[in-house]
């Protein structure tokens, strides 16, 4: 898989690029509208993420370029917080999500391949993850070709920590997954506990493994 | 006290005194010129009846004039005396006792002594100091009400381009992007206090927006690299090779990145909204979008087992921005949440184009002056930033929409209304 990163803050931009590689993605890097055009209209991608307030001009004009060479590459725009217009036109041109800065890594990681599946496999794609397998489309999980009942926000969960499967989740990035802007209304972070035990308990029952580790003081991994 | 009732008072003090001396002074100065008079009068009949007797004594002992005024009789008295005295006398003529100036005299002629009683009328004299008087007295009230009219039609077109001046500062608003002028008065010094005026409100509007862009732009640039720090941060935290010290210190450095970069970009909103930079505006249904929150928030209530009262049967509509709506509802919804307690309870309801959240706190009643003000927070929870409601107010002023705080029953009530379009400036 194959994605282009449009931003102009390089160190943001290598960041990025460094956790999507260990994701196992390709990765190639524009800062201006000038180089990410050129890209663009040389090469096909999978994904693109776009910022939108670029040195030379606005990320706007690279997505309906984009959407006019090559229709069926994914766009998430990766933008700063509280502009709506740029939200809602980008939404209009044709761009697929939308992230405001700062996010937590993996998040976005969460959002490309929800992204990817959406449009490679139109969804209808079974992850499987050694005894757990899930459809994300019908939002079902099949353990040993039985259903598991989860509710939306531990589906929501499981689908995070699959998607960053291996990696540390903080609880500040789950508590924001699962909440978004409430995330950091009052105790969340004990919500994200009570979740992440109930779901863990489930899966336990039905696998008799503990996908979970704790890592102290920090957030959880889930190992697979 | 008005300036010009001041002026006016010390004047007319300063008038009255000045014409109640000068009464004073024009009486004596009458009165003396009267009885000065009289006296004249007197010593010339006295010396008319003294030649008189000379030439023909007269032959009885007793001699009166036919008008009553004067009176000669022989006297044995040898000494000479003039005295002069007040009587009354009857008059014939006015039918009436009236004030006479006596004169009674001496007088040595053919050897024989005689005492000559004069009398002279007061009456005209008296007559005449009345006029006079009340002449005076009605020329002082009419010079007193002159001046007093005059002075205010004088001083009301001299301070008219002050109160001008007064009336474009009332109306003039820091931050609110208009130029000031005043016009030309061509009175020297009101023209001087017009241009330091102008040119202090000019410097105070340049100061102005230059703090406002300086703030944005400052949690602007600050915004990328705490973006960086937290995504490295991040990636360290990954490294399975840490040990339990390190993930501990990394954890309280990305902790703090977190906060700074929430700070951050509360206090970037709180710019813009001041800097008025959410221009787009609709009709905002209010109590639907806080059902809608609501929704994505149960389960937050839930945990810490708040019962929800939610009486939002009357639509509200406030015109706003939308992104703003959403971020005053979040933060009130929030802020009821933050600070309730376990098994608390959270009302809200909305009537007569008002919504109200009220929710039981771990606080006694709060003060308000403080509740709205930046960074006043309690500090019981540290999780917040103490900019939430700091923002609803600055939100709240921008749409020109009431914010009010209570404290009911155990409970605090924030209410938000459409200001009446009669007390529209705070």
């Amino acid at each position: 898989m194959k994605i282009l990163v449009i931003e102009d803050e390089a160190t943001l931009c290598e960041t990025i690029v460094a956790y999507l590689e260990e994701e196992g993605y390709r990765c190639e890097k524009a800062g201006t509208v000038e180089l990410g055009s050129e890209k663009v209209n040389l090469y096909e991608y999978d994904c693109m993420l776009v910022d939108i307030g670029l040195p030379d001009g606005s990320g706007l004009s690279l997505i309906k370029e984009l959407k006019k060479r090559h229709p069926e590459t994914g766009i998430i725009i990766i933008s700063a917080k509280n502009s709506m217009d740029d939200k809602i036109s980008g939404l209009d041109f044709g761009a697929d999500d939308y992230l405001t800065k700062p996010f937590y890594l993996p998040e976005l990681n969460s959002r490309i391949k929800s992204l990817l599946r959406r449009l490679k496999f139109e969804g209808k794609q079974e992850l499987v993850i050694d005894k757990i397998s899930i459809w994300p489309e019908h939002r079902q999980i099949l353990i040993n070709a039985e259903p598991l009942q989860l509710t939306r926000k531990e589906f929501d969960l499981l689908m995070f920590f699959v998607s960053n499967r291996g990696r540390v989740l903080t609880k500040e990035s789950i508590a924001e997954h699962l909440w978004g802007d409430f995330a950091d209304s009052a105790d969340s972070f004990d919500f994200v506990y009570s979740h992440i035990k109930n779901l863990r308990r489930k899966l336990l029952e039905r696998t008799g493994t503990d996908y979970f580790q704790n890592v102290y003081g920090t957030g959880y991994t889930f190992t697979a | 006290m008005k300036l010009q009732t001041k002026i006016n008072i010390r004047f007319l003090t300063v008038t009255f005194l000045i014409f109640s001396v000068a009464g004073v002074l024009f009486y004596f100065a009458l009165d003396k010129v009267i009885n000065q008079n009289i006296r004249e009068m007197l010593e010339s009949r006295k010396a008319y009846i003294i030649l008189n007797l000379q030439q023909n004594p007269p032959t009885t002992d007793l001699l009166e004039s036919p008008d009553h005024s004067s009176f000669i009789k022989r006297t044995e008295k040898t000494e000479e005396y003039t005295i002069f005295s007040d009587t009354m006398a009857y008059d014939q003529e006015e039918k009436e006792l009236i004030p006479f100036r006596k004169m009674t005299f001496s007088v040595h002629s053919g050897g024989q002594h005689y005492e000559v009683i004069l009398l002279q009328s007061l009456l005209e004299s008296e007559d005449l100091q009345m006029i006079i008087f009340s002449f005076m007295a009605a020329l002082f009230g009419i010079v007193l009400l002159a001046l007093f009219f005059l002075n205010r039609w004088l001083s009301n077109k001299a301070w008219n381009p002050f109160f001008k001046s007064l009336s474009v500062l009332k109306t003039w608003k820091i931050g609110e992007n208009q130029t000031v002028s005043f016009d030309r008065t061509g009175i020297s010094e009101f023209d001087q206090l017009n241009s330091t005026l102008e040119n202090m409100i000019q410097k105070i509007q340049t100061d102005f927006v230059n703090l406002k862009e300086f703030t944005e732009n400052a949690s602007h640039e600050i915004q990328t690299p705490l973006a960086i720090i937290k995504s490295k941060l991040e990636m360290v935290l990954q490294d399975k090779t840490l040990n339990d010290q390190q993930y501990q210190r990394i954890r309280a450095a990305f902790e703090s990145a977190n906060r700074l970069s929430k700070l951050n970009e509360a206090l970037l909103l709180l710019s813009k909204i001041e800097n008025q930079q959410f221009v787009e505006t609709s009709e905002i249904d209010v109590s639907q979008l806080i059902q809608s929150r609501l929704e994505y928030m149960e389960e937050l209530f839930a945990l810490k087992q708040i019962e929800l009262n939610i009486h939002l049967e009357k639509q509200v509509t406030f015109t706003m921005n939308p992104l703003l709506a959403d971020i005053l509802i979040n933060n009130l919804l929030s802020n009821a949440l933050r600070h309730n307690i376990e098994k608390g309870k959270i009302i809200i309801s909305s009537e007569n184009q008002e919504i109200t959240i009220s929710n039981t706190g771990k606080q006694a009643e709060m003060d308000v002056s403080r509740l709205f003000r930046r960074f006043s927070k309690q500090a019981t929870s540290s999780d917040s930033n103490g900019l939430g409601l700091a923002i609803v107010h600055e939100i709240c002023n921008n749409y020109h929409l009431l914010l009010s705080y209570c404290y009911l029953n155990g409970m605090h009530c924030l209410s938000i209304r459409q200001k009446s379009q009669i007390s529209t400036n705070l």
